[in-house]
């Protein structure tokens, strides 16, 4: 009778009860969870996937004194080969191996990307229109789910499931005894059965993975927290509207071709005058007649980027997005996303992720195995226990939970 | 101890529950599997590969220059919270014209002057787009009105029923006015 009441309850019992919980948090989605975990480890080196796959994506050098182009260079590279094309924006990969990516507009409409080799300014090919990095991630992120207005349900759905990671991690942290021990002397019992094994696999694994399963479902749920917002139209944001050019400091001129305008080498120079530290690693061409130039890149925080707009006309900075401009809030949510995938600091943290994403997925997949071979029989036994102090055991609820086993 | 404590009778939803949950979790792997044809669509439509948006509704002549427009989605206005309801359109300028045309509004109704000409197409003269507020009182015989500005300083205006333009938008403002 103790045991039913929280208060009394023995250290013993509660523990139980705690592992109870364990076992039975991820139950209902494991299946789910698992694909989840799998396709985002998929998306996390989805872009090196296409490295191999696809050779125009790659940056291979004519020479070896070869030099970077600039990015105007490139933009002249670009209209000088094809110059029907709209250049639109140019990227550059964090990693050197990756060729450009120049998104361009064609005159039937269609607007794909451009892989543009960074020392020739040669267009190496055209984005297909499979995208395998554009793909997983929809499939990570929102489970293809159509975004029709707001946030897709699919959105919902993924990011749920941070809920049950996170809840997993701690009530796995309180059942798991002394789990640092873990660290010094690691167990893992090959050929003693599957049961004895996937145990202490998840535990070794368990253990190892603290910090990114903490990380990824801390950032799952933000990911929910931001649809929520979005969805209600609360902004925390600082930043204000985006700089429109004043129709003042737009020129006349007889045709676009004679408006006087920087180069964008030039307005690339006036943000990393104006932004110290800064690595431009993407540049945007404005938009329309009272469109910036945007230059962005990194600076020594590598979570978030910083930015200017430059008026194409004057060479004015009109507007910058600093890291000094964010919030203490804006920091720790902007910084969500990449810690979330892994892709803001080169090949190696990418790999990283990779290889605990893994392991995480395993973990789910093991999680599943000792349940199928354990939990069940386990919650038997604990409905049974104080059952025989008092009553014999009644019949409907073994029956109800022997039959709950796959 | 009660004996309902220990073992509480299973209600039908906990019947349903346990005989089910292992097939929901498959249904869940589905939803993407159905999706699919969808998001290629989508895919195909942002990168203008299947035209300039899904439904073109022809040519307008605006002064001496020419541009095709196209409903972004063939579907009503859109809640997008404090905005309002929104609808997006595309539109591309002929080839000759795009040396010449600065740029070009849109709105619903004739605009008074310049200034209020209405939501500024942005994006690839090829390929450009605007998403502009439709106020739900909108008259059915209200009409679209395209403003293009040259980098000489010429302003040309010209309209299009707006039945013509967006046949899902009439539909959705006669319901709008069928309300009390």
């Amino acid at each position: 009778m103790r045991a039913n009441d929280p208060a009394n309850m023995s250290k013993k019992s509660r523990s139980r009860l705690w592992f109870l919980v364990h076992s039975w948090l991820a139950l209902p989605v494991w299946f789910f969870l698992l694909i989840i975990c799998v396709t985002g480890t998929l998306a996390t080196v989805s872009q090196e996937i296409v490295w191999l796959a696809n050779p125009d994506v790659r940056a291979s050098k004519p020479s070896d004194d070869a030099q970077r182009l600039s990015f105007g260079q490139v933009l002249e590279a670009i209209n000088r080969a094809e110059p029907e094309l709209i250049v639109q924006s140019i990227g550059r990969p964090d990693e050197d191996h990756f060729a450009l990516t120049a998104r361009v507009s064609y005159p039937d409409g269609s607007s794909p990307l451009l892989y543009v080799n960074p020392y020739s300014g040669a267009i190496q090919g055209v984005s297909p229109e499979f995208d395998f990095r554009q793909f997983t991630r929809a499939l990570h992120g929102w489970w293809l789910v159509p975004f029709t207005n707001g946030y897709s349900w699919g959105w919902y759905l993924v990011s749920l499931m941070g809920l049950p990671m996170l809840l997993s991690l701690i009530t796995g942290l309180v059942v798991y005894k002394k789990f640092w021990k873990g660290f010094f002397s690691p167990r893992l019992r090959v050929g003693q059965g599957a049961r004895i094994f996937w145990g202490d696999f998840h535990r070794l694994s368990g253990i190892w993975s603290i910090w990114f399963i903490a990380v990824i479902s801390i950032t799952g749920v933000w990911f929910l927290i931001q649809a929520i917002l979005g969805d209600t139209h609360v902004s925390i944001s600082t930043e204000g509207v985006p700089p429109v050019v004043a129709r003042e400091e737009v020129p006349l001129a007889p045709s676009a071709a004679e408006v006087p305008r920087i180069s964008l080498d030039a307005a690339v120079l006036k943000a990393t005058d104006i932004i110290p530290g800064l690595e431009p690693s993407f540049v945007s061409l404005p938009g329309y007649a009272y469109g910036h130039y945007s230059v962005w890149g990194r600076g020594w925080y590598p979570l978030m980027f910083q930015s200017a707009s430059i008026n194409p006309y004057n060479g004015d900075i009109d507007s910058t997005r600093l890291l000094s401009d964010r919030s203490g809030l804006e920091f720790v949510t902007e910084s969500m996303r990449p810690l979330h995938t892994g892709d803001f600091g080169g090949l190696w943290v990418k790999l990283l992720w990779f290889v605990f994403g893994l392991l995480l997925s395993m973990m789910v997949l093991s999680g599943l195995l000792i349940w199928t071979k354990r939990t069940a029989q386990a919650t038997v036994a604990a409905v049974k226990r104080p059952a025989r102090a008092a009553k014999p055991v009644p019949i409907v609820a073994t029956r109800e939970i022997s039959e709950s086993r796959p | 101890m009660s004996k309902a404590a220990i073992a509480p009778a299973p209600s039908a939803l906990g019947r349903f529950w346990y005989k089910w949950r292992f097939h929901i979790n498959v249904l869940l792997v589905l939803i993407p599997l159905g999706f699919m044809p969808k998001y290629f669509q989508d895919v195909a439509l942002f990168r203008g590969a299947s035209g300039l948006g899904e439904r073109e509704f022809g040519e307008v002549q605006v002064g001496p220059w020419s541009l095709r427009l196209a409903e972004f989605r063939n579907q009503p206005p859109q809640l997008e919270g404090p905005a309002g309801y929104m609808k997006s359109f595309n539109a591309a300028l002929c080839q000759a014209c795009i040396s010449q045309v600065k740029v070009v509004y849109l709105r619903i109704g004739k605009p008074r002057s310049l200034r209020a000409a209405g939501g500024l197409f942005f994006g690839s003269p090829y390929r450009m787009g605007t998403s502009i507020p439709i106020p739900p009182r909108t008259k059915p015989d209200a009409e679209l009105w395209i403003t293009a500005e040259g980098w000489d300083g010429t302003v040309h205006q010209a309209s299009i029923p707006l039945a013509e333009a967006s046949p899902a938008t009439l539909a959705w403002l006669k319901q709008q006015g069928d309300k009390p």
